[in-house]
C-alpha cells in the first residue's frame, strides 16, 4: 500500500507556519495570564491612545501594500514591486514610531509600565509584538536588498518562495497586532 | 597527596579495563563464531537474573531496615487527625505499586533470560493481541480510578477551609471553634504570631513593617493587635482544631511540620491556610520513642540525656528561599489544655511591680507601642478592657504565687484560674479574680496594683475594683 | 531487491540546478572547508554529532557539580579545602578550625546549575537534538532537513546559550542559585540572594537563547517528518523513533513559548519595575511598596506549563529509541505498534493537562487540584501500556545481548521504578507530605536522570556505526552498563527512604533538625555511589572517543540487521545520505522473524504477491 504523499505545501512554507504556531503560543500565554490576572481584581482601566488605532491602520495598509508588491513581483513588474516593497517597509517603521508615541501618550496620562498590572501586561505584549515586527522588517529588508540590486532583481522560483514567506510572516505580524488590540478593547 | 594517589589508581584501573576491552574485541573478531555470541547472551542474561534477584531482595531488605524511619511506620505514625489518612493512602499505593513493581521487574529480566539468543532459537512474529492489550489497559485504569477516588476524597476533606462562621478562640470548647495562629516565613526564620486571649489575629500591612519594633507590620489601630504576641515556638493544646495562617515576608517559603503531615507554601502577599488537629502530645511521643533502641542513645547536644528525652516536633521550611533555607527551625510543642493556657499566660506576661503597678506585659503592643507616638488605642474601650483583664490577672497570679505551697489551695484554684486565662472581658477576669482571691484568702500579697498609665495623655485611670481585696496580715 | 526510483525525491522538481532547494552545491565541493564542514555544517549528521558532543560536555559538568554538592551532603564535617584551587572563594574556611566547607550560597548555585544543565542542555538538546537530527532524514528517506540553515542555527543558538551559562559560573556574585525552577520572588530580588544578581540575568539570557534553539530545531523536525518522507513512507510505516521525535517536537513547540513568556515577564520585573510576580514584599530592610499586585504563583503556572511537557520531551525520544533497539536486538516486531503510537499521542495531549501537580501545595483552590490529580493518574495508563508492550516485545524474542540491548532493558527497569513513584506524587493528598522531599528527588532522578540517560546510551551505542562507521567496544560498554545500572539504583534507591522519612530537599545540611539528622550513613553511601557512577562514565567517554578513531570498523551497511532506512545509506555517508536515488518504502519497519527462511525484511523490499503489510 503506497502512502498518499500529497505535496500541497512547500516544506519551507510549512516550516514557517509551524513557527507561526509557536509564536502564537507565546501570545496565548500572555493573554491567558492577562485574563486570569484581570479577574483577580485591582485592575486599572485606561483608554488606549489614538496612536494605537492609527498604527493599526498603518500596519493593515502595510500588509496590503506588501501583498500588492508580491503580485507585482510575480508579474515581473519590478518598478512597482520595488516601490510598493519600500513603501510597505516604511509603513512598518511608521508603525513602530506610532507604537512608541502611543506609549508616550499613556505615560502622559500617568500610565507607566509599572503603574498597574494592566499596563504591565499591555507593555509586555506591545514589546513582544514589536520584536517580532522588527524580525519581519529584517526579513523584508533582505528581500528588498536583493530587489534593489539590478543584477539580482529577477523572478525565480526561489525568490518567489522567499517573497511568499516574508509576506506570510508579515501578514502574521499584522494579524497578531489585530488580535492584541481587539483583545485589549474587549477586555476594557 | 591522597587525592593524587586516588586519581592515579583510577587512571590505571581505567587503562586496565580499556586493555581488557580491546583484547576481547580483538579475540572476538578472530574467532567470529556464533557460539561465542550465545555464551555472551547466557552470561549477560544470567547476570541480569542475578541482578534482578539481588535487586528485588535488596528492595525488601532495605525497606525492612528503614521501617523505623518511614513515616507511618515505626514510631512515626502521624500525630494529627488527618495524618493517618495521608499515611494510609501512601501505604495502599505502596502495596499496589510494590505488586506491580515486583511482577514487571521479574517479567522483564526473566523474559530476557528465557528468550536470550541460543543455538536454534528464533523470534516469534507476534506483533499484537487485542485481548491482552485491552486487559492491560483496563486493569491499570481501574486501579488508578480507585487510587484517584480515595485520594481525592482525602484531599478535599483535608484541604477544605473552615466555614465563615467558625470562630477563632484561644481555647476551643465546641465544634464550631478553632485556634488561629500565624506563621510568617522570612529569610531565615519563622515569625510566629499568636492572637492572644481574644483569639483574633490583628490586621497587618507590609508597608508598616519595621525590622525591630514591628516585624510583621501590624496595624496598631486594630484592637485585635493589642494582645497578639510573638513567641519563639509553637505551643498547642492536644485535640483542638488549629488553623494556621501562613504568609511570607520576602520570598516563597513553606510551612512544614513533618509529624503532623502539615505542609503549605508561604507566598508573599497571598495568605494560605492549613487546618489540622494535633492528636499526640510531645510527652506521649517521647514515651513512644523511648521504646526504640535508636532513640535510647545519648543525645548529640546533651550527653546527659537520651535522644527521646529531647525530642520535639519541628517546624521546617520546605521551599527554597535562599542560603539559609535549611536552618529555619522552630519547635512545636503539643501539651494539655492547662499547660497551653499556662504558656499563653507566661507569653502574655505581666507582673506586679514593687509599687503595685502592672508592668512587663509582653505582647507586641505593650512591649513596643504602648505609650509611644504610635499608640492610638490608648483610650479605646478595648484597651481599657484589656488593661482591666491584665490588672485582674496580675493580681491573681500574685495571690496564687503566694499560696503556691498549699497543695489543696492550688487544686481548688485551677477552675477560676482557667476561667481567668480564658477571660476576654475585664468583668469576667475580675470575677475570676474574686474567686481566686476568696480561695487564697489568708495569703499575703502586695498592694492592689494599678495599670501603669503615666505615659497616657488621658489620665483618667482605669477603674480597679478594690473592694474585694482582703486586708493583708 | 530494493526498489529505487529513477527520479529523486527532491524539493523542487524541474528547477535549474543552480537554484537548489538547499544551499548551493558547487559540484562536489559542498561545504568543503574545515570551518564549513565541521563547525558551521549544515549537514544533519554533523549537527547531530555537534549536539552529542556538546551534550556530553555539559553532562560531565553537570554531573561533576552534583559530585561536589554530594560531597557536602555526604561528608558535611569533612575538610573540603582541597577544592579551593578549583572553587576558590566558594569554599568557606572556618578561621578557627581551618576546616573548609562548601559555601551555602554556592551549594545552592551548584544545585541550580546541575538541574538547569542536565534538564535542558543534556537531556533536551543532547538527547532530542542528537537523535532527531541524526535519524529523521535517514529513517524517513530525506537528503537532509527541510531547512539545513535553520538546523545549523538551532545548534549554534544552543552553543551560544551554553557559553552564556558557562560565563555565569565565573561571576563574582556567582551563578543563579534559586533552583532550576527559578521561582520568584527569590529569582527576581537581587537583595534576597547573591545568585539573583547578575547570575540570574545571565541564566535568563541563556535560556531565552536555548528556547530559540529548541524552537528552530522543532520546526525543522516537524516539517521534515510531515513533508519530506520518501515514497511509500506513510505515517504508520514510520519507525517509532520518528513518531517519538515528531510528537516531542510538537510538544516543545507548544510549550516552550509559554515559559518564554514567563521569562520575559521576569526580565520585565527585574529590569523595568513591573510586578508581574511580586506582591507585598519586605526584604533587606525595605518594604517594596511600589511592587504590588502580582502573583508569584502565576510564574509557577507559566513555568510548569512547559515544565511538565518538558519531562515528556525528555522521555519520549528515549522511549522511541528503546522501542527501536529492543525490536532490532530481540529480532521481533515492537509489540503493539499502533498502541505505542497512540500512547505517545495520548501522553502528549495529557502532558498539557497536568502541570499543576507540581503546585498542589501552593494554596490553589482544592477543587481545581482534583482535575490535575485525575489527569495525572490517567497519564499513567499509556505509560503502563508502553512498559507492557516492551516486555511483550522481549517475550518470544531471540535476544542479542549487546550493549544497546542492555541499556534498553535497563531503561525499562528504571522507567518502571521511577514511573511507579510518580503515582504517589500525583495523588494530591499524598503529595501533602511528599512535596519537596527527597521522594520527589528520587522519583525524577530515576525516571529522568537515569532512565532517559539509558535511552540516550542505548541510542549512542546502537547508532555509533551510523555516525562514525565504527563500533564502540562491547566489553567496555557492558562494564559501563552494569556499573551504571547497579550504581544508579544504589544512589537513588535509598533516597526514596529519605523522602519517606520526610527529609526535605534542597537542604545544605541536616544538622539543624533532629528529625532529619538520622541519615548520615545513607548520605555517605549515596555520595560514594555517585562518585563511583561518575567515574564509570569515564569508561564511556574513553570508549566513545577512542572508538571514533580506532573502533572496530563497520564492514557491512546493516550490521544490526535492522529493517529501517538509515541502514540502507552507505557507511560514513556524505551529504545527501544516498549516493543515488533515495530508496522507496513498501512495508512497515518491523518485519523481523516473520518468515521462516529469512530473519528480517528491510522496509525497502516490495511486498510479495499476496503479502499483507504488517501492522495492518
Amino acid at each position: 500500500m503506497t502512502a498518499p504523499r500529497v505535496r500541497r505545501i512547500h516544506p519551507q512554507k510549512f516550516a514557517l507556519w509551524v513557527g507561526i504556531i509557536s509564536m502564537t503560543m507565546l501570545f496565548s500565554a500572555f493573554t491567558s495570564a492577562y485574563i486570569v490576572r484581570k479577574s483577580a481584581g485591582n485592575w486599572l482601566s485606561f483608554p488606549l491612545p489614538d496612536a494605537f488605532f492609527y498604527s493599526t491602520g498603518v500596519i493593515l495598509s502595510s500588509s496590503i501594500l506588501l501583498h500588492m508588491a508580491y503580485k507585482a513581483f510575480v508579474k515581473e513588474n519590478y518598478q512597482l514591486f520595488r516601490g510598493l516593497g519600500i513603501a510597505s517597509s516604511v509603513l512598518g517603521i511608521v508603525f513602530l514610531i506610532l507604537q512608541y508615541q502611543g506609549w508616550i501618550a499613556l505615560n502622559d496620562i500617568g500610565v507607566f509600565l509599572h503603574t498597574n498590572q494592566s499596563s504591565s501586561f499591555l507593555g509586555v505584549m506591545l514589546l513582544a509584538h514589536s520584536f517580532h515586527l522588527v524580525g519581519g522588517l529584517a526579513a523584508l529588508s533582505i528581500v528588498l536588498t536583493y530587489a534593489l540590486r539590478k543584477k539580482t532583481l529577477k523572478l525565480t522560483p526561489k525568490r518567489q518562495l522567499r517573497m511568499e514567506l516574508v509576506c506570510t510572516f508579515w501578514h502574521f505580524v499584522d494579524i497578531l497586532w489585530l488580535y492584541i488590540i481587539v483583545f485589549i478593547l474587549i477586555q476594557q | 597527596m591522597g587525592f593524587l594517589v586516588g586519581a592515579l589508581c583510577i587512571i590505571l584501573f581505567s587503562v586496565f579495563l580499556v586493555q581488557i576491552g580491546k583484547a576481547r574485541e580483538l579475540a572476538s573478531t578472530v574467532y567470529n563464531d556464533k557460539s561465542e555470541e550465545y555464551a555472551i547472551n547466557t552470561f549477560q542474561a544470567g547476570f541480569g537474573m542475578v541482578f534482578m534477584i539481588v535487586f528485588l531482595l535488596g528492595c525488601i531488605a532495605s525497606f525492612v531496615y528503614y521501617m523505623p524511619y518511614i513515616l507511618g511506620w515505626g514510631p512515626y505514625t502521624a500525630a494529627s487527625e488527618h495524618g493517618p489518612v495521608v499515611d494510609r493512602l501512601f501505604n495502599v499505593t505502596l502495596l499496589i505499586t510494590a505488586i506491580v513493581f515486583f511482577i514487571t521487574q521479574f517479567a522483564l529480566f526473566y523474559f530476557a533470560w528465557k528468550y536470550r539468543g541460543r543455538k536454534g532459537s528464533k523470534g516469534i512474529y507476534w506483533a499484537h493481541n487485542e485481548k491482552l492489550e485491552m486487559v492491560w489497559m483496563i486493569v491499570p485504569s481501574v486501579v488508578m480510578t480507585f487510587l484517584v477516588i480515595g485520594g481525592l476524597q482525602a484531599w478535599n476533606q483535608i484541604m477544605i477551609d473552615l466555614p465563615d462562621d467558625h470562630k477563632s478562640v484561644v481555647l476551643p470548647s465546641s465544634e464550631n471553634e478553632h485556634i488561629e495562629i500565624e506563621a510568617t516565613g522570612t529569610q531565615f526564620l519563622w515569625i510566629l504570631r499568636y492572637p492572644g486571649r481574644d483569639g483574633k489575629l490583628g490586621i497587618r500591612d507590609f508597608t508598616k513593617i519595621d525590622g525591630g519594633t514591628n516585624p510583621l507590620g501590624q496595624v496598631w489601630s486594630d484592637p485585635n493587635n493589642i494582645d497578639d504576641f510573638h513567641p519563639d515556638k509553637i505551643v498547642l493544646p492536644v485535640g483542638k482544631k488549629v488553623r494556621v495562617r501562613i504568609t511570607a515576608r520576602d520570598v516563597l517559603h513553606n510551612f512544614y511540620i513533618r509529624d503532623f503531615r502539615v505542609k503549605m507554601d508561604a507566598v508573599p502577599g497571598m495568605p494560605t491556610y492549613f487546618i489540622f488537629t494535633p492528636t499526640v502530645t510531645t510527652d506521649s511521643m517521647r514515651r513512644r520513642l523511648k521504646e526504640r533502641p535508636e532513640w535510647q542513645v545519648a543525645d548529640k547536644n546533651d550527653p546527659n540525656k537520651q535522644r527521646w528525652e529531647t525530642f520535639d516536633y519541628e517546624l521546617a521550611c520546605a521551599e527554597l528561599c535562599g542560603r539559609g533555607h535549611y536552618s529555619m527551625r522552630r519547635i512545636v510543642k503539643i501539651v494539655s489544655d492547662e499547660e497551653y493556657l499556662a504558656w499563653i499566660d507566661a507569653q502574655e506576661g505581666g507582673s506586679l511591680s514593687a509599687e503595685g503597678q502592672v508592668e512587663g506585659v509582653k505582647t507586641q503592643y505593650f512591649a513596643n507601642i504602648k505609650g509611644t507616638a504610635a499608640d492610638v488605642l490608648a483610650s479605646s474601650e478595648e484597651m481599657k478592657n484589656y488593661e482591666g483583664i491584665m490588672a485582674a490577672k496580675v493580681k491573681a497570679n500574685a495571690k496564687i504565687e503566694a499560696a503556691a505551697k498549699d497543695v489543696s489551695i492550688m487544686a481548688q484554684v485551677q477552675v477560676p484560674l482557667k476561667a481567668l486565662r480564658l477571660a476576654t472581658t475585664a468583668a469576667d477576669a475580675e470575677k475570676a479574680f474574686s474567686e481566686i482571691d476568696r480561695i487564697t484568702a489568708g495569703y499575703s500579697t502586695v498592694e492592689t496594683p494599678v495599670m501603669d498609665t503615666t505615659a497616657v495623655a488621658d489620665t483618667t485611670a482605669v477603674e480597679i475594683d478594690t473592694t474585694a481585696a482582703p486586708t493583708p496580715h | 531487491m530494493a526498489d529505487i526510483s529513477v527520479t529523486d525525491q527532491d524539493l523542487h522538481h524541474g528547477e535549474d540546478h543552480g537554484d537548489h532547494g538547499h544551499d548551493d552545491h558547487h559540484g562536489d565541493k559542498y561545504q568543503s572547508s574545515f570551518i564549513d564542514r565541521y563547525l558551521f555544517s549544515m549537514d544533519h549528521k554533523t549537527i547531530a554529532k555537534q549536539f552529542l558532543m556538546t551534550g556530553m560536555f555539559w553532562a560531565v559538568i553537570g554531573a561533576g557539580m552534583s559530585i561536589i554538592f554530594r560531597l557536602q551532603l555526604g561528608f558535611p564535617d569533612a575538610d573540603l579545602s582541597w577544592l579551593q584551587p578549583l572553587l576558590g572563594g566558594w569554599i568557606d574556611i572556618n578561621p578557627s578550625t581551618g576546616v573548609g566547607s562548601l559555601n551555602p550560597d554556592f551549594y545552592y548555585a551548584l544545585v541550580t546549575m546541575h538541574g538547569t544543565i542536565i534538564v535542558f542542555f543534556v537531556l533536551t538538546a543532547g538527547l532530542s537534538g542528537t537523535f532527531s537530527n541524526l535519524l529523521i532524514p535517514l529513517q524517513i528517506g530525506a537528503r537532509d532537513m527541510a531547512s539545513p540553515m535553520l538546523n545549523m542555527f538551532s545548534y549554534w543558538f544552543f552553543f551560544l546559550s551554553g557559553v552564556v551559562m558557562f560565563a555565569s559560573l565565573f561571576l563574582n556574585t556567582g551563578p543563579f542559585s534559586g533552583g532550576w525552577t527559578a521561582y520568584p520572588p527569590l529569582s527576581e530580588l537581587p537583595q534576597a540572594s547573591d545568585g539573583s544578581k547578575a547570575g540570574m540575568t545571565l541564566w535568563l539570557l541563556s535560556l531565552v537563547l536555548f528556547v530559540v534553539s529548541v524552537l528552530l530545531g522543532g520546526i525543522n523536525y516537524i516539517t521534515t517528518i510531515l513533508n519530506m518522507r520518501t515514497k511509500g513512507m506513510s505515517m504508520f510505516r514510520m519507525p517509532l523513533t520518528i513518531w517519538a521525535f515528531l510528537v516531542t517536537a510538537i510538544i516543545g513547540l507548544l510549550s516552550f513559548p509559554v515559559i518564554a513568556s514567563g521569562f520575559f515577564m521576569v526580565l520585565f520585573d527585574r529590569a523595568l519595575g513591573t510586578s508581574f510576580f511580586l506582591n507585598e514584599i519586605y526584604v533587606a530592610g525595605e518594604a517594596l511598596t511600589e511592587r504590588v499586585g502580582g502573583s508569584a504563583i502565576l510564574f509557577q503556572h507559566l513555568f510548569w506549563f512547559l515544565g511538565h511537557p518538558e519531562v515528556y520531551i525528555i522521555i519520549l525520544p528515549a522511549m522511541g529509541i528503546v522501542s527501536e533497539v529492543l525490536s532490532v536486538h530481540s529480532r521481533k516486531p515492537i509489540f503493539g505498534y499502533k498502541a505505542m503510537v497512540f500512547s505517545i499521542l495520548a501522553i502528549a495531549v495529557l502532558s498539557f493537562l497536568v502541570w499543576a501537580h507540581h503546585m498542589f501545595m501552593t494554596g490553589m483552590n482544592p477543587f481545581v487540584a482534583n482535575i490535575f490529580v485525575l489527569f495525572t493518574l490517567i497519564i499513567a495508563v499509556p505509560s503502563a501500556v508502553k512498559v507492557f508492550n516492551w516486555i511483550a516485545t522481549i517475550w518470544g524474542g531471540n535476544l542479542r545481548f549487546n550493549t544497546p540491548l542492555l541499556f534498553a532493558i535497563g531503561f525499562v527497569s528504571l522507567f518502571i521504578s521511577g514511573g511507579l513513584t510518580g503515582l504517589f506524587l500525583g495523588n494530591a493528598a499524598i503529595d501533602i507530605q511528599q512535596h519537596d522531599t527527597y521522594f520527589v528527588v528520587a522519583h525524577f532522578h530515576v525516571v529522568m536522570g537515569v532512565a532517559a540517560f539509558f535511552g540516550m546510551f542505548a541510542g549512542v551505542y546502537h547508532w555509533f556505526p551510523r555516525m562514525f562507521g565504527r563500533f564502540m567496544n562491547e566489553t567496555l560498554g557492558k562494564i559501563h552498563f552494569w556499573g551504571t545500572l547497579i550504581g544508579a539504583y544504589a544512589i537513588f534507591g535509598p533516597m526514596h527512604y529519605l523522602g519517606m522519612a520526610g527529609v526535605p530537599r534542597r537542604y545544605y545540611s541536616f544538622d539543624t533538625f533532629s528529625a532529619f539528622a538520622d541519615f548520615d550513613m545513607m548520605n555517605k553511601f549515596m555520595t560514594i555511589a555517585a562518585i563511583v557512577v561518575f567515574l564509570i562514565q569515564i569508561l564511556f567517554l574513553i570508549n566513545f572517543f577512542y572508538s571514533i578513531y580506532k573502533g572496530k570498523k563497520q564492514t557491512t551497511m546493516n550490521p544490526w540487521e535492522a529493517t529501517t532506512l538509515e541502514w540502507t545509506a552507505p557507511i560514513n555517508a556524505g551529504h545527501g545520505n544516498w549516493p543515488g536515488a533515495i530508496p522507496h518504502v513498501h512495508r512497515w519497519p518491523y518485519d523481523l522473524s516473520r518468515y521462516e527462511d529469512r530473519d528480517f525484511v528491510p522496509q525497502t523490499e516490495p511486498l510479495a504477491e499476496g503479502e499483507i503489510d504488517g501492522g495492518h
